[in-house]
C-alpha cells in the first residue's frame, strides 16, 4: 500500500492485525483482566509507558484497542481512547485538562446529561459553565474568560438540531488558546469529521450510530493532535510534569496525542472507567458497516421529512436538511450527505395529541436512546431532559408537544404505515 | 528541555529523566520533517536505564528555533555544536532515515565522540525526486500525503501505533503539518544534495549497526544494504515485514536490537 485507505476500507480494518496463531478474521474478543509478562523489563517498561503493550484491561485491552484505533482512524485523530460510556468519555476529557477554578463556554443545545454534568456535577469540582446558544457564534467569543480552558458543544445539537458553525468556534478557540471539543454522536465521521473544520477533540456516545444495533453501552475520546498545549501556561495537566509517572511531560514526550495518553494515564487509572472487551466486539461490529448503515438513516430520514411535512396532522417538522430550518446553511456545509437522522416534529392537538401518537405506534419503539437500527420515538420533556429546568428546556428548544424520532432502518413503507395508526389517535384526540 | 545553541534556542527530549553529562549519552536523530516524538517510547527506555538521553528537534522543527538547516553538513556541525554546548560524552547515536546521513557526516568527522552508531532505514544517499522537492514547497499537504504514503508499511496504514489506541501515521502527520512547508522542504532538499555519503561511511570507525526494512519504500532494502557495504564491519539485521518507519512499525523489535546493541557497545553503570 502506497496510498491512504478510503472511509469504508478502514471502517473494516483499520487497527486490527490478524491473528497470528489461528488466523481469526474478526477481532478477537480478549476477555482477561490481565496479561503475563515474559520477564520483568519487559513488565516496567509497560508501566512506565516505555513501550507498547498491555498490564490490565482496565488501562489497555487488545480488542478494545483495535476498536479504538479504527475510531481514529475515521476521525482523522491521532489517538483515542474508549470507555464504558459516552458520558464517562465526556467526564474524562474535561476533567484531564480542566481543574477548580477553570470554566467552559457550551452550547444549550445538547444531551441532558452533558447539561447536567456541567450545571450540576462539575461545578461541585469548582468548573463552572457558562451556556451559549449553539446559533450565537459572537456568544461563544464573549462568554471566553480569562480562566476559559474549553469550549464544548454538539455539531448538531439535541434536540432542537440547530448546527454549531464550527469552522467559526474553532478560530474563537484559536484566537484564545482554548481547545474546542465536540460530542460528534449525531453526526459521526461518515458525516462530518470535525477535525477539518478546527475541532481538537471528539467525544462519542458509541452506543448510538457508530455502534448502530443498540446492544451495547460504550464511549471514546479522540485526539485531534492538532492542538499547541504549549503555547501558553493554561494546560499544566499536559505540560507540566506528572509525579505519578516520573514526572512525564505528555506534550513534551508525546506531541498529538498528548492529551490521549494523559487521558490513558490519569482517567482510565485513577477513575477506571474502562470498556469491556465484549462491547468492544459488538461496537466493532457495527462500525463495520456504518457507511452502509447512516446511508439508509439518511434516505429513510428525508423521506419521513417529505411525509410528515406534508401530513394533515403534523403541525411542525424541523431538521437541518429542511429550508425552513435556521441550520440549513450550515447543514449543507458541514454535513453535505445528510445531517443525521433525528428529526423533532409536533402534532395537532398539543401534549395529549403527542402521548396518543407515542402510545399508538408499535414499529417504532418508544425509549430513551437514539441511533439505534430501529426506529425510536420519545418525548424529551418527559424524559430525556426531564431533569433540566424550565428556562434550560426553552433554551433547548424543546417544547411540550414534541416528539423526537431517531429513523431506523426499516422499510420506509412499514414505519409510515406504523405512524398513521399513531395520526389515527391524534386526529380523535385533536377532534375531542 | 530547552537549551541555546548559537543563540537559537533548541529543544531536545530528554525521555522523560533530567539530561546528566556525567552518564553515557545516547542521541536519537530524526527524519525528513519529523521531531523528536518519532523516538518517544526509546528515549524513555534508555532514560529510565541509566543513560542521558537527548532528541534534539532540528532546527526549524516543532519546538527548536528556526531557520532549518540547509545541508547535512551543517546538520553535522550543528549536532557538534549541541554535543558541545552540553558536554555530551561517550555518545550513541541512533539515527532514521535523513537522520543517518547527518550520523555519517558527525560520527567521520569527530570520531573521538561516537562510541556507537545505529543507522535505521537510510542509505549511502537519499535521493528524493523532484515531484516531492517541488510538492514540499508548494504543495505541502501533498507532500506530506506522499511521505507518510510510501514511508509507512501496512502497519502504518492500518493506523496501528506503538501505544493501544493511538495511530502512528496520523501522528507522524500531524508533526509534519507542524513544520511545513519550509522544514520538510529544507530537508528533502539537504538530503538530495547531499553527496558524501561514500567518503563519511569509510570514515566511520567503532561498533555500527545497521537495521534494514525488508518493505522500505523510501529508502529501499537495496540502498540500506549498499551503505552497510562500506561500513567496516557492521551488525546488520534485516526486518522483513516493516515498512521505512522501524522505529514505530516493530517498536518493539527495534528496541531490542537497539538495547542489544549500546548495552554491550556503550554500557551504562
Amino acid at each position: 500500500m502506497s496510498r491512504f485507505l478510503n472511509f469504508d476500507t478502514l471502517s473494516l480494518h483499520a487497527g486490527q492485525v490478524v491473528d497470528p496463531e489461528f488466523g481469526a478474521r474478526a477481532a478477537p474478543i480478549y476477555q482477561t483482566t490481565s496479561y503475563v509478562f515474559p520477564d520483568t523489563d519487559t513488565a516496567s517498561s509497560i508501566f512506565n509507558l516505555e513501550r507498547g503493550g498491555h498490564a490490565y484491561s482496565r488501562i489497555t485491552n487488545p480488542t478494545v484497542g483495535v476498536l479504538e484505533q479504527r475510531i481514529a482512524a475515521l476521525e482523522g485523530g491521532s489517538a483515542a481512547v474508549c470507555t464504558s460510556s459516552g458520558m464517562a468519555a465526556t467526564f474524562c476529557a474535561i476533567t484531564a485538562i480542566l481543574e477548580q477554578g477553570d470554566h467552559i463556554v457550551a452550547s444549550t443545545q445538547m444531551y441532558g446529561g452533558n447539561i447536567s454534568l456541567m450545571k450540576n456535577t462539575l461545578p461541585r469540582f469548582g468548573i463552572t459553565t457558562t451556556f451559549v446558544d449553539p446559533t450565537d457564534t459572537d456568544g461563544f467569543r464573549n462568554a471566553i474568560q480569562e480562566n476559559t480552558k474549553l469550549i464544548y458543544g454538539e455539531l448538531i445539537g439535541n434536540p432542537g438540531l440547530d448546527i454549531l458553525d464550527l469552522e467559526e468556534i474553532g478560530k474563537i478557540g484559536v484566537d484564545h488558546h482554548v481547545p474546542v471539543m465536540i460530542d460528534a454522536t449525531f453526526n459521526t465521521p461518515y458525516l462530518c469529521r470535525c477535525f477539518d473544520y478546527g475541532a481538537n477533540m471528539t467525544v462519542h456516545s458509541l452506543t448510538k450510530w457508530m455502534g448502530g444495533h443498540g446492544v451495547a453501552i460504550g464511549g471514546v475520546v479522540v485526539d485531534g493532535g492538532n492542538f499547541d498545549w504549549g503555547t501558553t501556561d493554561k494546560f499544566p495537566t499536559i505540560t507540566e510534569p506528572y509525579a505519578p509517572f516520573s514526572g512525564i511531560k505528555f506534550w513534551e514526550e508525546f506531541g498529538p496525542s498528548a492529551f490521549a495518553t494523559r487521558i490513558r494515564a490519569e482517567a482510565m487509572r485513577d477513575i477506571g472507567p474502562s470498556m469491556s472487551p465484549m462491547n468492544a466486539f459488538l461496537l466493532l461490529q457495527g462500525i463495520e458497516t456504518l457507511s452502509l448503515r447512516m446511508g439508509r438513516h439518511l434516505s429513510n430520514t428525508m423521506d419521513l421529512l417529505d411525509y410528515l411535512s406534508n401530513h394533515d396532522q403534523v403541525s411542525w417538522v424541523n431538521h437541518p436538511s429542511l429550508p425552513s430550518h435556521s441550520s440549513h446553511e450550515l447543514a449543507r456545509k458541514y454535513l453535505p450527505k445528510g445531517a443525521g437522522s433525528i428529526i423533532s416534529f409536533r402534532v395537532h392537538g398539543g401534549r395529549e395529541a403527542g402521548k396518543a401518537f407515542i402510545e399508538n405506534v408499535e414499529l417504532a419503539s418508544h425509549l430513551a436512546n437514539v441511533g439505534d437500527a430501529k426506529t425510536l420515538i420519545i418525548h424529551p420533556a418527559s424524559t430525556t431532559h426531564s431533569r433540566i429546568d424550565a428556562d434550560a428546556l426553552v433554551a433547548a428548544g424543546i417544547t411540550e408537544d414534541m416528539i423526537r424520532l431517531s429513523v431506523g432502518l426499516e422499510d420506509v413503507a412499514d414505519i409510515k404505515a406504523d405512524f398513521e395508526n399513531g395520526f389515527r389517535a391524534t386526529k380523535r384526540v385533536a377532534n375531542g | 528541555m530547552y537549551f541555546e545553541v548559537n543563540g537559537k534556542q533548541v529543544f531536545a527530549s530528554t525521555g522523560g529523566r533530567p539530561f546528566d553529562n556525567r552518564k553515557p549519552t545516547v542521541i536519537f536523530l530524526h527524519g525528513s520533517g519529523l521531531d523528536h516524538t518519532f523516538w518517544g517510547l526509546h528515549a524513555r527506555f534508555f532514560a529510565f536505564r541509566k543513560y542521558a538521553v537527548l532528541v534534539p528537534d532540528l532546527p526549524g522543527h516543532t519546538h527548536s528555533e528556526g531557520p532549518a538547516l540547509a545541508s547535512i553538513e551543517a546538520m553535522a556541525d550543528w549536532l557538534n555544536d549541541v554535543t558541545e554546548a552540553l558536554d555530551a560524552n561517550d555518545i550513541s547515536l541512533v539515527a532514521h532515515s535523513q537522520g543517518c546521513l547527518i550520523a555519517l557526516e558527525f560520527a567521520s568527522r569527530f570520531p573521538d565522540k561516537v562510541l556507537s552508531a545505529s543507522l535505521i532505514a537510510s542509505g549511502l544517499a537519499t535521493p528524493v525526486n523532484d515531484f516531492l522537492l517541488n510538492a514540499a514547497e508548494n504543495d505541502p499537504d501533498a507532500a506530506i500525503a506522499m511521505m507518510l504514503g510510501w514511508g509507512f508499511g501496512s502497519a502504518g496504514h492500518m493506523h496501528q501505533g506503538p501505544i493501544p489506541g493511538s495511530s502512528m501515521v496520523a501522528s507522524a502527520g500531524k508533526v509534519m503539518r507542524g513544520n511545513v512547508p519550509s522544514a520538510l522542504a529544507a530537508d528533502l532538499k539537504a538530503c538530495n544534495d547531499y553527496k558524501n555519503g561514500k567518503e563519511a561511511a569509510s570514515g566511520m570507525a567503532g561498533p555500527i549497526q545497521v537495521i534494514v526494512a525488508g518493505k522500505d519504500r523510501m529508502a529501499p532494502r537495496k540502498a540500506t544494504m549498499e551503505l552497510a557495504e562500506h561500513l567496516a564491519d557492521p551488525e546488520v539485521t534485516l526486518i522483513p515485514e516493516s515498512g521505512h518507519m522501524i522505529p514505530q512499525e516493530v517498536s518493539n523489535q527495534c528496541r531490542a536490537l537497539l538495547k542489544e546493541f549500546i548495552f554491550s557497545n556503550n554500557p551504562a553503570t
